[in-house]
């Protein structure tokens, strides 16, 4: 009974992590969607000569931007990003490794609790 | 994604019928989102044929002059006349928006669909392997269950 209510705690713990991984790798896919973008806006931007027009929608406006400007702010947004997604990358592992670690324990528990019956 | 693939090289047949039904249940799930994806792409793609479409129609020489209604909203029109023929403005994503002649933003729109293009045709071999997968699956799991449905003993004897 004992052992049941600790394998009990520890798959609620183990299930915890597992939700807790799929709202990272949710947010990673999120970064990786939006990097995808910004690459795509940087590739069109590299394109342009330097008298081209850019407007950037602020609310229901188009305000006119420079092109230095514009290029500055999405090489910011895709270095936020690059280290946003490392983060989330090493919190991931983080997780991973939780997740076998409590795999491991609930595994040797009932390994014991098979041998203890098994014994009876 | 990586079981499935196991299970193709796995002997299928080795597997019990509860774990072929879960494998067929995860490459129904598979299958279903990526034909949703090849949906999707599809749809963008148009779109970006759409917008190509009313630059040719609408942004035409022969627009200039004419008395034409301007949405401010879906209910509520403007009169207006296209004062430039020349010059569009268009999305390139993440709210910046440029300033392209018709011709560079056909040009910028047909590459777009290219670069769509490709990735359906990507997607669309990954849906034909795990459709070929399901396939698979889906008959040794008929095949288990016919086995066992003859007797217990067959069935043991099948797997």
């Amino acid at each position: 009974m004992e052992q049941q209510k600790q394998i009990q705690a520890l798959s609620d713990e183990y299930s915890g992590f597992q939700t807790e991984l799929s709202t990272l790798v949710a947010a990673r896919q999120k970064l990786e969607s939006q990097q995808q973008e910004n690459k795509s806006v940087q590739k069109e931007f590299s394109g342009l000569t330097d008298e081209a027009n850019i407007y950037k929608l602020v609310g229901p406006v188009l305000l006119k931007q420079e092109t230095s400007e514009a290029k500055s702010t999405v090489e910011g947004r895709l270095n936020y990003i690059e280290t946003e997604i490392k983060r989330i990358e090493e919190s991931i592992k983080g997780i991973q490794e939780k997740c076998e670690n409590k795999k491991m324990e609930i595994i040797q528990i009932q390994s014991q609790m098979q041998q203890s019956t098994g014994q009876a | 994604m990586a079981s499935g693939e196991k299970g193709g090289q796995i002997d299928l047949g080795s597997l019990s019928s509860q774990q072929l039904s879960q494998v067929k249940k995860q490459l129904d799930e598979e299958v279903e989102h990526l034909t949703n994806s090849y949906g999707n792409l599809r749809g963008a793609q148009h779109q970006f044929r759409q917008c190509i479409s009313s630059i040719a129609s609408g942004v035409a020489e022969s627009t200039k002059g004419k008395p034409l209604l301007v949405p401010l909203t879906p209910s509520l029109y403007v009169p207006g006349e296209l004062s430039d023929t020349e010059h569009v403005i268009v999305d390139i994503g993440t709210g910046f928006y440029v300033e392209k002649t018709t011709q560079d933003a056909v040009k910028f729109y047909n590459g777009k669909i290219e670069e769509l293009g490709k990735n359906i045709k990507d997607l669309e071999n990954i849906v034909n392997g795990k459709t070929n997968n399901l396939r698979v699956v889906e008959e040794v799991l008929r095949q288990k269950v016919l086995a066992s449905s003859q007797g217990p003993q067959g069935g043991a004897q099948a797997s």
